[in-house]
């Protein structure tokens, strides 16, 4: 097919049939070592986002010009899944047969990492193959536990070549990402064969929210060592039922489209210890009151959670509160923003008293949680200080939600003829 | 293993290698001794401006060539003062090895790569070997010759030493009670003089080269039965050879680059390092169709027993269907040989560093190597668990393949576990049979996910309750009546000798005798009459196609089972209540199976072979099987032995070691 499509580039300039001739090569090395590569670059993404209709409708058809691979770009961005290879050196020969320098970046493999004091090798983050002006990243992607792909930061050590490539122009790397695992399609782009996530516009989505945190296991240790981790039997019973009423929660509100985070003493649980805290006595959740939906409480109710109270109402303190097995109950906190923070609020049921809380403003990250991907504020430590004070540090068992957090403010008192409707009880 | 380079600027020894010479020349020519003192006193004075290798390279050559050694040692002097630097680049290296009661230990280059003065340990023989080129230490054990059967590992691990190496050795407290001939000659064919004399409490080192020169030796005799000879220390030196002559060669491919890499740095692996015809490190057995196990992750638990792990790894690999992708192997202890094994294999390797003691650390170890496990394969629902001591039966994975189902869909099952206590050459004969049993006999099973991460995991026993993880899995608390499914034929061998759980006579006692399948390809039979209440119609009907043995006749005589093969036999035992094991032990006793504690049972019930008969034991009345006793019978009483000293606390003590 290359014959008659080389005319056509022959009318594109010599800087744009390049990256469409490095592709080629790069799609041809991987295929003779039978590694399965997807597209993530989010410019071609984008590009080919618009085609969407017609490039599914005819995934063998011949291109009339070079529209997606002649894009001016310094890279194109593949992924890689780690567990479709087997890490044959043979690629890397063949590669710099072909004429590409490439170029790896290994780093410890975050899945050991939350382990007490295992080593185990280095896995590859990132590689990217240059050939000529134009470079090929490609990103590995690992299978974690929560059901969830992630790739690593691109870190260079010191004895690499900082020259490499413009690393700072890169996509992707500049943090740990987490993504969905993606259906995959295959399609006909520019008359080279390659595939490509299922939605694009959706994929392309995934990517601007995808920063990942990993949890701070090193200080969970000291934490632990500190403060020794409660085995008893009732502890472990709590973990295994606060575990399964998140993941109630997390499959409830996905299932809704509503985003949400650990909050309160959940997110505090993953901060300071990488676990949730026995004594907490329930599972803490946020969720912005834009992404508020009706179906909340029925989807709960459907899945087995009860309401057990509604306090306040979609405009002002909303805050729901659902019963679990065994007196464990979930909580929901409505996040309201304002220009300079955000903040959400409290009822005191038999006096009416309001409360609030009040937060800087946050944005969100994934994480992994009891073998969950979750958001989690990604300024998490600003978030936990402003709700435990700088002493978070230290456990605390007697906590009163109206006096112990640092961020409580009175926000007066519902009036009484609202209390039916902001007070309800079940 | 320990990181050792050799130090080319050798100074401090250059005054005790000329005495040594010198002392030589005096003992062995004594005519020419006036020349030699007065050619020392000039050597001690031009040392101290020539090259100190060249010198040495000298007194090597003396040393080698008795006859001419003054003439070769005007010959060099005469060329020393000529070049700075050596014209070639041997290089010698300082060798101290020291032989005692309570401690050993060798030095080269000033560089202590053993060190053993530890009280109640490390009896024996030890051995060293270096890379005759670098001198790294590639090799480190110790043989207790003091104990049978030692002085036959020794020669094996001898023998796998490839020719050439720097072999060192040297005998801590006793090394010659079970020192046989057979070994005894390999050390004389090593050029040792004083081993076929070795004796009782003799102190002894020695240093020689594989196939090769001898650089010293010395012994000191044990004067009376109560006393050990006086400690010896032998000072001598070793010439390295060219890294060239001390490799192979072998096509340059993938494969060779890792054995390469391995040989340069390891030893007594044998084969795997032959330069001529080297054992193959990838074997690519046959995949198994429709394999229900492909994807199940392999967690291999070892610790710093690297020739286990190798004998190991390379059985496992050798299994029909295995996938070495699935395979992590995890070693306790930042273990650099272990690892270089696995790298040979081109596995993937994880160390952990050591917390806590004894049955604590192999259970924290446990903990964290199976936590890790379902961390790096987040899609797995099962894992296989092997230990570094074990032989893989061929079908290992087909065996688990046609099971595994079971363990997905039936709830009241624990695991499934490749070996059975009770399966001795004498009492397994179908390798197509499985059973359900109350006990979780470990060496080879399958933990489902959701039991370690809902179950085990969180209340998984903390380094300070000192548990072998295995006792803690088997007690009720965990084990909730649920049972795991055993084939008839194991599917491991358990080969450990050496370590923390296992001493050789018990090895010898327990485990030599197992069956070990070694047929591929097994179809296993009536797998879903393993599910719960199946079974329990699979053994009405078993019990009712029984005959029923005379019971007057002694259990323990052979005559008491018929001379047939195939026919089914069930015999009545008394067993008051469910933890009435009275009989039943003697029974095993005399039936020489584990007695040690209760294994193999499904509610009062035992399941084995005698004579290639299908041998049914029911403990009356405690096993609801007992409605099937003909009332004529009266069931088998056999009484315990009265107790001896020790006789009961040593039973019990090795039950808790076995793992």
């Amino acid at each position: 097919n290359g014959a008659a499509f080389s005319k056509v580039r022959g009318s594109q300039s010599g800087q744009d049939s390049t990256r469409w001739h490095v592709v080629r090569k790069f799609l041809g090395l991987i295929s003779s070592h039978n590694i399965p590569v997807y597209l993530i670059d989010p410019l071609i993404l984008g590009l080919v986002d618009k085609d969407i209709e017609q490039i599914r409708s005819s995934p063998d058809g011949p291109s009339p010009q070079c529209k997606y691979f002649c894009a001016p770009r310094d890279f194109t961005t593949f992924a890689l899944l780690d567990k479709t290879w087997k890490h044959e050196v043979g690629l890397f020969r063949t590669a710099e047969k072909m004429g590409f320098q490439w170029l790896k970046i290994i780093n410890k493999d975050p899945r050991l990492d939350g382990m007490d004091d295992l080593s185990g090798m280095e896995i590859p983050l990132h590689y990217i193959f240059k050939l000529a002006s134009h470079a090929i990243h490609l990103v590995v992607f690992y299978e974690r536990s929560g059901n969830y792909l992630w790739h690593g930061p691109l870190r260079l050590k010191q004895h690499m070549d900082r020259k490499f490539v413009p690393f700072r122009k890169l996509h992707f790397g500049r943090y740990p990402g987490a993504y969905e695992k993606p259906e995959l399609l295959h399609v006909s782009i520019d008359d080279l064969k390659v595939q490509i996530p299922k939605n694009p516009s959706s994929f392309l989505e995934e990517i601007s929210h995808s920063r990942f945190l990993e949890c701070r296991y090193r200080e969970a240790r000291a934490f632990f060592q500190l403060y020794p981790d409660d085995a008893s039997l009732d502890a472990v019973e709590f973990r295994k039922k606060a575990k399964s009423l998140l993941h109630l929660a997390a499959l409830t509100l996905n299932n809704l489209g509503v985003k949400f985070w650990l909050s309160s003493g959940t997110c505090l649980g993953w901060y300071r210890q990488c676990n949730v805290i026995p004594h907490s006595k329930d599972v803490d959740l946020g969720i912005f009151i834009r992404d508020y939906k009706a179906e909340i409480i029925p989807a709960f109710q459907k899945a087995g959670l009860p309401l057990k109270h509604k306090f306040g109402k979609v405009e002002d303190s909303l805050e729901l509160s659902f019963q679990g097995e065994d007196d464990v109950k979930l909580d929901i906190f409505f996040f309201y923003e304002e220009d300079d923070h955000i903040w959400n609020g409290g009822t005191q049921a038999k006096s009416g008293k309001k409360f609030k809380y009040l937060f800087p403003k946050f944005t969100l990250c994934w994480t992994e949680f009891v073998e969950l991907k979750v958001h989690v504020p990604c300024e998490t430590l600003q978030y936990v200080e402003a709700n435990y004070g700088p002493g978070w540090k230290v456990p605390v068992k007697a906590w009163d939600w109206k006096s112990s957090p640092s961020n409580v403010q009175n926000n007066g008192v519902w009036p009484v003829d609202e209390w039916d409707d902001v007070i309800q009880i079940y | 293993m320990d990181e050792w380079k050799p130090n080319p600027a050798v100074k401090p020894h250059k005054k005790r290698s000329w005495y040594l010479a010198w002392k030589y020349k005096l003992m062995n020519q004594r005519a020419l001794r006036k020349l030699c003192q007065t050619g020392a006193v000039l050597f001690l004075l031009v040392t101290v401006i020539v090259n100190i290798k060249l010198i040495l390279d000298t007194r090597r050559a003396a040393y080698e060539e008795e006859e001419e050694s003054a003439q070769d040692y005007d010959d060099e002097m005469l060329n020393v003062a000529v070049p700075r630097h050596p014209v070639n680049n041997k290089k010698v290296l300082d060798v101290e090895v020291y032989s005692s009661r309570s401690k050993v230990y060798v030095a080269v280059d000033g560089t202590t790569v053993l060190e053993d003065e530890a009280r109640e340990q490390g009896r024996g023989i030890h051995v060293i070997v270096l890379n005759q080129a670098t001198g790294h230490v590639m090799a480190k054990r110790v043989f207790d010759t003091y104990s049978p059967h030692e002085d036959e590992a020794m020669v094996l691990f001898l023998n796998m030493v490839a020719r050439g190496r720097i072999l060192i050795f040297t005998i801590k407290d006793e090394g010659s009670f079970h020192l046989k001939d057979t070994a005894k000659n390999v050390l004389k064919s090593l050029g040792s003089q004083v081993a076929p004399f070795l004796s009782w409490r003799d102190m002894w080192t020695f240093v020689g080269k594989k196939g090769g020169e001898v650089y010293g030796e010395k012994h000191a005799k044990s004067p009376a039965l109560s006393t050990w000879g006086d400690p010896v220390l032998l000072k001598t030196e070793v010439h390295l050879t060219s890294v060239e002559d001390a490799e192979c060669h072998w096509p340059d491919t993938e494969l060779n680059r890792r054995r390469k890499r391995f040989c340069s740095k390891v030893e007594g692996y044998g084969s795997v390092c032959s330069c001529k015809d080297p054992t193959p490190i990838e074997f690519n057995p046959d995949p198994l169709k429709d394999n229900k196990v492909f994807d199940v992750p392999v967690a291999v638990i070892a610790g710093n027993r690297p020739n286990y792990l190798y004998r190991m790894l390379r059985s496992l690999l050798s299994a029909q269907g295995v996938n070495p992708q699935m395979i992590t192997v995890f070693i306790d202890g930042y273990y650099e040989e272990p690892m270089d094994v696995v790298e040979l294999f081109g596995l993937s390797g994880i160390q952990h560093t050591p917390i806590s003691i004894k049955n604590a650390r192999v259970s924290q170890h446990y903990k964290a190597s199976l936590t890790a496990t379902f961390n790096l394969f987040p899609d797995a629902k099962f894992a296989v668990v092997l230990e570094e001591d074990l032989d893989i039966s061929v079908d290992f994975f087909s065996f688990l393949s046609q099971s595994i189902h079971l363990l997905e869909e039936d709830e009241s099952l624990y695991c499934i576990s490749a070996w059975n206590d009770q399966g001795y050459e004498h009492t397994a004969e179908d390798p197509s049979l499985l059973y359900r049993v109350e006990t979780m006999p470990g060496l080879g099973w399958v933990l489902r996910k959701n039991l370690y991460k809902d179950e085990l995991e969180p209340k998984w026993p903390t380094p300070e309750k000192l548990w072998d993880w295995d006792m803690w899995m088997r007690m009720p608390e965990q084990r909730k009546g649920r049972e795991c499914i055993i084939p008839d034929i194991s599917r491991s061998y358990h080969f450990g000798i050496v370590g923390l759980n296992m001493n050789g006579y018990f090895h010898e006692a327990y485990f030599k005798k197992h069956k070990f399948n070694t047929v591929p390809n097994v179809q296993l039979k009536n797998v879903e009459s393993l599910r719960k209440d199946a079974y329990e119609t699979e053994i009405l009907r078993l019990l009712g196609e029984a005959e029923v043995l005379d019971h007057s006749k002694n259990p323990c005589e052979d005559s008491f089972v018929p001379d047939t093969e195939g026919k089914v036999y069930v015999v009545f035992i008394r067993m008051e209540q469910e933890a009435d094991f009275t009989t039943w032990t003697q029974l095993a006793k005399c039936l020489h199976i584990w007695d040690l504690d209760v294994r193999g049972n499904h509610k009062g019930l035992w399941r084995l072979f005698r004579k290639k008969n299908h041998f049914l034991v029911v403990g009356v009345p405690a096993s609801p099987y007992s409605s099937k006793k003909p009332s004529s019978v009266t069931p088998i009483y056999m009484e315990p032995p009265a107790k001896e000293e020790g006789a009961v606390a040593v039973p019990a003590v090795a039950a808790a070691e076995q793992t």
